[in-house]
C-alpha cells in the first residue's frame, strides 16, 4: 500500500473512531503544550534578559556593588566601606580601565511639587553617567564636572515622574522637591521602560552624587560603581585586578570575606543561563512524563481498538493486506492521532501565549525550536504508542480474525 | 480451474489433543459453476472455505489454481493472489462502519497493484444494483443491501473465485433470495461461486451441492440447473 492511501486510511479511522481519537489526543495534547511553553518562554525570557543585560552593563563593563556576601541576599555586611576614594584609586592603579561612574541610590524618596508627589527610585551619579550607563537626556540638558563638584541642586526625571508631578505643564526649569530639597528640574530622561526585576526604569531620577551624599542621605558610602574596560575580553581579568586592589586598599586579611561584590556582564548571562536550564530541564522532564503516560493512555486505547476491530483487520487481510500493511496501518494511525493532539498543544500554547503577552510583557517569540520539539517528541510517542497494538494486529491470523 | 488433491488440515487444540478438520478432500470446482458446501457445524466446511481463499494453509495435499499450485506461496504471493483472483462475502458482512458504500467496495483496491482502479467501486456497485446508495453509510441500508455492497467489494477486483462464507445468514428471505439471484448471474457471467451454508433452501438454488462430514466428503451431487430451479419457481 502507498504512503497516500495508507494515510487516506489512518484519517478515515480517526474520523470513524472521533472519541476514542480525542483521548488519545488528550496526553500529547498537554505535554505538548506545556512544553512548547516552557521553551517559549525560556527563550523569550533569556532573549529579555540579555537585552537588558546588555543595556545595563554592556559587553565591556565590570560593576562594584558595596558590601560583601552574596549579591541577592540581604542584609550585606560592610556595605557602607565602598567610597569614591576608593574607586578612584583603583581606576587610576589598574590598567585598562576607560572611564568610570560611581552611583549612590536611595531607593524610595518622596518628589513633590505643590499638591502633586511621587515616590521615586533616585540616583546619584557623576557627570560621566551617560557614557558609563548608556542612558541620555531626551529633552534639557545634563549636569556638568563643576555641577558635581558644587552639589547643585539639580535633577533630571523619568518620564514616569515628570508624568506624575508635571501632569500638563513643562518639567524644564521648574521647582521640585526632593525629600524636603528642593532641585531645579535641568533635564528628563531617555526613556527605558521596566527592566529584568520588573521595576519602571522611567520612575527615577539622576542628581549629582554629591548633592545627594551631602544634602540628602549625608553619607561617605556610595552603593556600586560601574568600570568601562577598554578590551570586552579583559573584563574578566579586569574584574579580578579590581578586586585584588580593593581588598589591599580595605587591609582585608587573607581570611576575610570581600567586603564589596564584582558583577561582569558574562557572570549576569551565566546566571540568566542557569534560570534557564533549570527552566528547560524540569519542565521538558515534566512534559516527558505527561507525554509518557499519554502514550500509555493512547497505546491502551489502540489495544482496544485492535480487539473491537478485529473483523476489520481479518477483511484487510482476506482482501490483500499484508501483515505489515496492517502494522502500519495502526502505527501511522496512532502516530496521527498524537500529533494531531501535539499540534493542537502548541496551537494552544501560542494561544496562551498570546493572550498573557497582551497584558505582561513576557518577550513573546515565536519558536520555530518549540514547534519542532512538539512535534517531533509527539510523532516518536505516538509512533512507539502504535507498536504493541499494530503487532497485536499484524499477527491475528485472517481466518481466526474473520471467525 | 480449481483442484483441490488430498488435502488434510489438523489442528493442536492447546490441551495437547490433535483435531483433524479437513481429513483427506479432493475436490475440483469448473469456472462458472455455482457451489454449495452444507454440512453441520464443525463438519470442516468452514475450514475448506479459508483452504480455498488461502487464508488457511493446508497441513498437507495439494491445491491448484489455473492449474497453478498456490498453497506453498509466500505470505506476500498469497495477499496478492487473494487481492486479484478471489474475492470473500461473509454472514457478518464486515463493513467497516461510518465508510461511505463506495469507500467500502474501493477497499481491496488500495491493497491492489493495478495502475488505474478509476471507477470500478462504482462499476461493482452498479452491478449489485445500488447505484444510488453510493454515499451511503452502512448504518443506513438495510441488511440486504449492506450484503449487496459487501458482494460489490467482492466484484470490485473482478476475481475468477467468489467465496462465500453463510451470505444469507443475517438475512430475511427476500434478501436472500436478491443476493443468491446475483451469485446466480454471477455464475453465468463465468465466474465460479463457492458458497457454504446450512440452509437447503439455499443450497437447493446451487448447481452442486457438496455436503461434508467430519472432514471428508460424503455427497458431491450436480442436483440442479438454472433452467431446473426457474421450473421450480
Amino acid at each position: 500500500m502507498n504512503g497516500t492511501r495508507m494515510l487516506a486510511q489512518s484519517l478515515g479511522s480517526l474520523r470513524r473512531y472521533k472519541l476514542r481519537s480525542a483521548f488519545m489526543m488528550l496526553g500529547s495534547f498537554v505535554g505538548v503544550a506545556a512544553l512548547t511553553l516552557a521553551v517559549s518562554l525560556g527563550e523569550g525570557m533569556q532573549a529579555k534578559v540579555m537585552r537588558t543585560v546588555r543595556q545595563v552593563l554592556g559587553e565591556s563593563s565590570v560593576i562594584v556593588v558595596g558590601g560583601g556576601g552574596r549579591l541577592m541576599g540581604t542584609p550585606r555586611a560592610n556595605a557602607a566601606r565602598l567610597t569614591i576614594d576608593d574607586v578612584a584609586a583603583v581606576v587610576k592603579e589598574v590598567p585598562g580601565i576607560e572611564d568610570w561612574d560611581p552611583q549612590a541610590e536611595l531607593s524610595r524618596t518622596a518628589v513633590k511639587r505643590g499638591e502633586l508627589s511621587a515616590t521615586v527610585r533616585l540616583l546619584g551619579d557623576s557627570e560621566r553617567w551617560q557614557r558609563v550607563w548608556g542612558r541620555g537626556v531626551s529633552r534639557g540638558e545634563d549636569f556638568d564636572a563643576s555641577a558635581v563638584n558644587g552639589s547643585a541642586r539639580v535633577a533630571i526625571i523619568g518620564e514616569t515622574v515628570a508624568h506624575a508631578v508635571f501632569p500638563d505643564a513643562d518639567p524644564i526649569g521648574a521647582e521640585i522637591l526632593i525629600g524636603a530639597v528642593p532641585f531645579r528640574v535641568i533635564g528628563v530622561l531617555e526613556r527605558f521602560g521596566v527592566d529584568m526585576h520588573g521595576m519602571d526604569r522611567d520612575n527615577e531620577i539622576v542628581v549629582p552624587i554629591t548633592t545627594l551624599m551631602r544634602r540628602l542621605s549625608n553619607a561617605d558610602a556610595i552603593g556600586a560603581a560601574k568600570l568601562l574596560v577598554t578590551e570586552p575580553s579583559a573584563a574578566n581579568e579586569t574584574a579580578k585586578q579590581v578586586a585584588g586592589a580593593l581588598r589591599r586598599r580595605h587591609s582585608l586579611d587573607r581570611d576575610q570575606p570581600d567586603d564589596f561584590v564584582i558583577v561582569t556582564a558574562l557572570q549576569a548571562q551565566e546566571m540568566v543561563s542557569k534560570v534557564r536550564r533549570v527552566l528547560l530541564l524540569y519542565v521538558p522532564l515534566a512534559s516527558g512524563v505527561i507525554l509518557l503516560v499519554g502514550g500509555i493512555v493512547a497505546a491502551a486505547l489502540m489495544l482496544g481498538s485492535v480487539s473491537e476491530r478485529v473483523g476489520e483487520i481479518g477483511l484487510r487481510r482476506a482482501v490483500g493486506a499484508l501483515p505489515s500493511d496492517i502494522r502500519r496501518q495502526f502505527v501511522v494511525e496512532t502516530a496521527i492521532t498524537v500529533v494531531i493532539g501535539g499540534v493542537a498543544g502548541i496551537a494552544a500554547a501560542y494561544l496562551i501565549l498570546g493572550v498573557v503577552a497582551m497584558h505582561v510583557d513576557i518577550g513573546l517569540m515565536f519558536s520555530w525550536k518549540a514547534v519542532v520539539t512538539g512535534v517531533v517528541s509527539s510523532a516518536v510517542t505516538g509512533a512507539l504508542a502504535g507498536v504493541i497494538p499494530a503487532r497485536r494486529a499484524a499477527m491475528l491470523e485472517p481466518a481466526v480474525a474473520l471467525r | 480451474m480449481i483442484e483441490l488433491e488430498h488435502i488434510r488440515k489438523t489442528y493442536s487444540r492447546p490441551t495437547g489433543e490433535t483435531v483433524e478438520a479437513l481429513a483427506d478432500v479432493s475436490l475440483r470446482i469448473e469456472q462458472g459453476e455455482l457451489v454449495a458446501i452444507v454440512g453441520t457445524s464443525g463438519s470442516g466446511k468452514s475450514t475448506l472455505l479459508n483452504v480455498l481463499g488461502l487464508l488457511d494453509r493446508p497441513t498437507a495435499g495439494r491445491y491448484l489454481f489455473e492449474s497453478r499450485e498456490v498453497e506453498g506461496l509466500d505470505v506476500r504471493a498469497q495477499a496478492r493472489f487473494r487481492n486479484e483472483k478471489i474475492g470473500f462475502v461473509f454472514q457478518a458482512f464486515h463493513l467497516m462502519p461510518r465508510t461511505s458504500a463506495l469507500a467500502n467496495v474501493e477497499l481491496p483496491l488500495i491493497y491492489s497493484s493495478r495502475a488505474s482502479v478509476d471507477g470500478l467501486g462504482l462499476k461493482a456497485l452498479e452491478a449489485v444494483g445500488l447505484s444510488d446508495r453510493v454515499h451511503h453509510l452502512p448504518s443506513e441500508l438495510s441488511g440486504g443491501q449492506q450484503q449487496r455492497v459487501a458482494i460489490a467489494r467482492a466484484l470490485v477486483n473482478e476475481p475468477e473465485l467468489i467465496l462465500a462464507d453463510e451470505p444469507t445468514g443475517n438475512l430475511d428471505s427476500q434478501s436472500a433470495r436478491d443476493v443468491m439471484d446475483i451469485f446466480r448471474a454471477l455464475s453465468d457471467a463465468g465466474r465460479s461461486i463457492v458458497i457454504v451454508t446450512h440452509d437447503p433452501a439455499i443450497a437447493a438454488q446451487a448447481e452442486r451441492v457438496i455436503r461434508i462430514e467430519r472432514g471428508r466428503i460424503v455427497a458431491d451431487d450436480r442436483v440442479a440447473t438454472s433452467a431446473h430451479l426457474e421450473e421450480a419457481r
